[in-house]
């Protein structure tokens, strides 16, 4: 299966363990990844609070019209990127007085976008086009007797809710757990939000929702968190020891992309499962499994 | 016994500001607001907002520009979208909140943090076509002064820890090619934009 392909500002800077994982695990599973031409960032939630969010979709939209010709499905690995690329490509879809405006936008510089592509989360892909019974049969090295928390995060289910899971209660990430053999910890706050760009301005908003996420993950008894989006693995890894400082604990959870937990237990290499990007250290706990 | 009236003297509402609001890109959702508080309850940051989403817009339909303009309701959003999955008025709150992000920073209500982090965000935006985390970070600090970077102190361990694992690049990524025709589209897209909310 082909598709296309976009990265995202953060797989070259502070998610590359996502993007190395992700190219790995989609290599292992017959999924062509192609990186759309000259990209452009998709300005997050944050460009929108500048310059409106017109002008956001239609940026974001730039992205759609190189890729509109190949008519592949677009994937992206990021739950920011997802939410904005999605977000535009529904109002081209189905707002007809706003994607003529767009239109007339993208036109100077030559572009437009018809609305003919789906916007995929890499999480999506897996479930559905490869399906979990695929995934279980590439596990070389199964996870058994590792309890994972699978954070879903916000932007990845509420972006478009019931696109392709529950915006409240998601199931996929679990079952993807289960079929690489590991246990699902019981963990409730699986879809709440970790501050995601508050941690230069306000960061004690990231803290105490970091709190509260490393308490619920652990209590389930996880000894692993895994999530699919850039934000929510720099605010949980690259903060943990501030979250600790804060609050007197002594958490000491690895935060991996979900694609990196897939790496180790298909057998794939070391830099498909990207361990020395993690800040928190995963190499203990999955030295069992890593074979 | 002197008998009271049971209605209370009229109030007399300013509705200039409420109008204002209203005519933003999603404002006019915020009519819709029943009141009912589901977004307060969802809210992953309502402990430190200064007003709930659903006391906001209330304030909002008061004309109370100070209190809204002056909040750090919208700024503490950080657009988890749990409100805007569950209003049952299906107000789009996190696109509301944008807007409202966007309307003060032009009114210049810009004494939050977060409104320099934006701008800084938007900034290397327009510069590269990509994000640099580096440039928004130093954009932001250059914009607060020292105070912030004094305050910011204990976040060096973070910085070292990202700098050891690879994670943050010194150097910016390539500028897009594309970064002229960009800036077209931009420009003629904020063009458009004025001219909707115009009519």
């Amino acid at each position: 299966m082909r598709y296309s392909y976009y990265p995202g500002c953060s797989s070259e800077a502070t998610a590359k363990a996502n993007a190395h994982s992700i190219e790995a695990v989609a290599k292992a599973l017959d999924l062509q990844l192609e990186e759309i031409p000259d990209w452009n960032c998709c300005g997050a939630t944050m460009a929108s609070g500048v310059v409106g969010d017109f002008t956001q979709l239609v940026l974001t939209a730039r992205n759609l019209a190189i890729a509109e010709a190949k008519g592949q499905d677009v994937v992206t690995g990021c739950s920011s990127c997802y939410l904005t690329l999605a977000v535009a490509n529904k109002k081209f879809k189905e707002d007809a007085h706003f994607r003529a405006l767009a239109n007339e936008a993208l036109a100077a510089d030559g572009l437009q976008y018809g609305g003919t592509l789906r916007v995929r989360q890499f999480l999506d892909v897996i479930i559905n086009d490869v399906g979990l019974d695929k995934v279980a049969r590439q596990v070389k090295n199964s996870l058994k007797g590792l309890t994972v928390a699978g954070y879903v995060g916000c932007q990845t289910v509420r972006a478009l809710p019931y696109e392709f899971d529950d915006p409240e209660q998601p199931v996929f990430m679990d079952r993807l757990i289960e079929s690489l053999g590991a246990t699902a910890a019981d963990f409730p706050m699986r879809a709440r939000c970790c501050g995601s760009s508050s941690t230069i301005p306000a960061r004690d908003i990231v803290l105490d929702l970091g709190y509260k996420i490393f308490q619920s993950a652990t209590a389930g008894g996880a000894r692993v968190i895994i999530t699919p989006c850039p934000m929510c693995q720099l605010n949980l890894d690259a903060y943990q020891s501030l979250v600790n400082r804060k609050y007197g604990t002594n958490f000491n959870i690895p935060v991996l992309f979900f694609t990196q937990l897939m790496a180790t237990a298909f057998g794939l290499s070391s830099e498909a499962r990207a361990f020395k990007y993690n800040i928190v250290s995963p190499l203990e706990t999955m030295a069992q499994f890593a074979g | 016994m002197e008998q009271k009236s049971f209605f209370s003297a009229p109030v007399k509402y300013d509705l200039t500001f409420a109008k204002e609001i209203f005519r933003l890109k999603n404002g006019a959702y915020i009519k819709q607001c029943m009141n009912c508080g589901m977004c307060a309850v969802s809210c992953a940051t309502k402990d430190v907002m200064d007003y709930s989403p659903r006391q906001l817009f209330n304030l909002i339909k008061l004309g109370k520009k100070e209190e809204v303009l002056t909040s750090n309701t919208f700024w503490s959003c950080t657009s988890c979208c749990t409100c805007k999955a569950r209003c049952p008025r299906g107000i789009p709150i996190i696109d509301v909140m944008h807007d409202l992000k966007k309307h003060a920073i032009e009114r210049g209500y810009t004494d939050y943090p977060q409104s320099a982090f934006y701008k800084a965000f938007w900034a290397e935006l327009c510069g590269r076509g990509r994000m640099f985390e580096g440039g928004v970070t130093a954009r932001y600090f250059l914009n607060r002064g020292l105070d912030e970077v004094v305050k910011a102190m204990d976040m060096k361990d973070v910085g070292i820890s990202m700098l050891k694992h690879g994670r943050m690049p010194l150097l910016p990524p390539k500028k897009i090619k594309g970064l002229g025709g960009l800036k077209k589209i931009i420009r003629k897209a904020r063009e458009l934009e004025q001219k909707e909310a115009r009519q």
